[in-house]
């Protein structure tokens, strides 16, 4: 009986997953600092940041920590890509009776559960802090869920295999990782961004994909009244750029020598 | 006489030892020196503008200042915790095992290591420190030579530390976990970002930073540079904090020593 590409594709994100759920070392510490960033940065800071800028503060950056809680795991598979890469493992992995493309979208598809299942109680924690997202939001929730750990796990696996060696390769991931991560209005508002720095600045960090989810999180948490839908597209055409991206990088650095 | 001119010859050898282990983690400088120079550029600027620094009796350039040396203690204090890592390779590789069996007193051993952690962490982070010194436009050289003497007792205090963790635990994975979880929970609960005043709303977090040693040495810096700004602000009265970081080095250096000595032995990682 003849395996589809699809069970073949489930299978190599189950077993991404498996190993993801097993580091828990890495997932403590990282649990660890999201918890600590929402119950001791964000509920310090919420008495001491100008309600000008953020009326409740603990409010603003908690669907902001689901953003980067989400981003950090899924982009975690770009290590493990990376060290494939790196240890020739790839050529095992184009020894099996799998398609090419299969492979590559099979590890994008896993980066994308990461991120998904690691969210979850962070979105509990969220629901409890700020508001439950009314029943016609959760679509866009879980839509906007996909597309970021999607575009994350794209990134992460196109940054860690452009290059074999690994000072480089960690080089990348950790700059790529610090960029998303302090360029980015999880921690910060537009208004404020635009008293410290000159256009276009604050327009491209509030249009970053972590931006972005931020965002369409805070609307679906209810923190924002108003959703601008140009956000949600333009985050559909990061996802569609970065895959398509890491689909040819990662293709192309299977067979390169 | 003999004895004493081999021990320091011992704990000369053992720094050496531990400054070329840290000139070699290139990747590690590189990416350090980018999260500091971003929370030097963008997220203390920003934090400047949006925060309230009235309600502190500061303005927004003079938190800035507080700010920066705030995010040096906590670089200091992840670069320091960052040994546990090297350690817990050495043992894996067996160099712990191969140190135990030179003839080199045991406690001789634990001091060499915890000073020669402490050194390396504080001349890995001295650029940085000339570059907060630059922004804050400080340049008093008794302020200086007592800040950077502060860093670098913190900074032998915490190798005691992390030397004491990472030889009990014995486990790779248990250190990893333990380290990050110690540096993610430390340097928010601690006056690094924020100050004691505005902490002192949460009691609990209160009493976690009036512990943590990182308030102390970022408040010691603060002080030293700017005493009138910030002498309302710190955690406790000057003579306090630096004795409390002067007792951390104790007590965290003879830990080391007293684990090194009486506890460990070879073998047994996991």
């Amino acid at each position: 009986m003849e395996i589809t590409e699809t069970k073949k594709l489930l299978f190599i994100a189950l077993r991404d997953l498996e190993r993801f759920i097993n580091s828990k070392y890495w997932l403590a510490g990282q649990i660890a600092m999201n918890l600590a960033d929402i119950f001791i940065f964000a509920l310090v800071l919420r008495g001491f940041i100008r309600r000008e800028f953020v009326p409740d503060y603990l409010q603003y950056m908690a669907p902001g920590a689901v953003a980067l809680a989400t981003f950090v795991a899924s982009f975690s598979i770009g290590r493990e890509v990376g060290m494939e890469v790196r240890r020739e493992i790839v050529d095992y992995l184009l020894t099996l009776p799998v398609k090419r493309t299969t492979l590559v979208f099979g590890r994008i598809f896993s980066g994308m559960l990461r991120g998904l299942i690691y969210q979850l109680p962070f979105i509990v924690i969220v629901m409890l802090l700020v508001s439950p997202p009314t029943i016609h939001k959760v679509p866009l929730l879980i839509l906007t869920s996909v597309i970021l750990t999607i575009t994350m796990s794209s990134l992460a696996i196109a940054v860690s295999t452009i290059s074999r060696d690994f000072n480089i390769q960690a080089t990348f991931r950790a700059v790529t990782y610090y960029l998303l991560f302090f360029f980015s209005n999880v921690f910060y508002t537009k208004k404020v961004l635009e008293l410290r720095f000159p256009q276009p600045l604050p327009d491209i960090i509030t249009l970053t994909p972590i931006s972005l989810s931020a965002d369409i999180y805070r609307w679906c948490f209810n923190y924002y009244a108003k959703l601008e839908i140009e956000k949600l597209l333009l985050l559909i055409v990061w996802g569609l750029t970065l895959t398509t991206l890491a689909a040819t990088i990662y293709l192309r650095n299977l067979t390169k020598r | 006489m003999q004895k004493i001119s081999d021990d320091l010859r011992a704990i000369v050898l053992l720094v050496q030892w531990d400054l070329t282990k840290i000139v070699r983690r290139v990747i590690f400088v590189a990416m350090r020196a980018v999260w500091f120079a971003v929370q030097v550029v963008v997220f203390g600027q920003v934090l400047a503008q949006m925060v309230n620094a009235k309600v502190i009796g500061l303005d927004a350039s003079t938190y800035y200042n507080f700010y920066i040396f705030g995010i040096y203690t906590s670089i200091l204090f992840t670069i320091t915790a960052s040994r546990a890592y090297d350690i817990a390779e050495e043992f894996e590789e067996g160099i712990i095992e191969y140190q135990l069996s030179l003839p080199i007193k045991r406690k001789v051993l634990a001091f060499g290591r915890a000073i020669g952690s402490g050194i390396a962490s504080t001349l890995f982070t001295l650029p940085m420190f000339v570059t907060v010194l630059i922004l804050a436009k400080e340049a008093d050289p008794l302020a200086i030579a007592i800040s950077i003497i502060s860093a670098l007792v913190f900074s032998i205090a915490i190798s005691g530390l992390v030397l004491s963790i990472t030889l009990s635990i014995k486990s790779s994975d248990a250190t990893d976990i333990l380290m990050g979880v110690l540096d993610a929970i430390l340097v928010r609960l601690s006056t690094v970002f924020y100050p004691a005043v505005v902490l002192k709303n949460i009691a609990p977090y209160y009493y976690g930073a009036l512990m943590n040693p990182l308030s102390h040495v970022a408040d010691i810096l603060r002080i030293l540079y700017s005493f009138e700004d910030f002498k309302a602000i710190v955690i406790s009265h000057p003579l306090a904090m630096a004795s409390y970081v002067l007792g951390l080095f104790m007590g965290f250096t003879f830990l080391a020593m007293y684990i090194i000595e009486k506890k460990i032995e070879g073998g047994g990682w996991k």
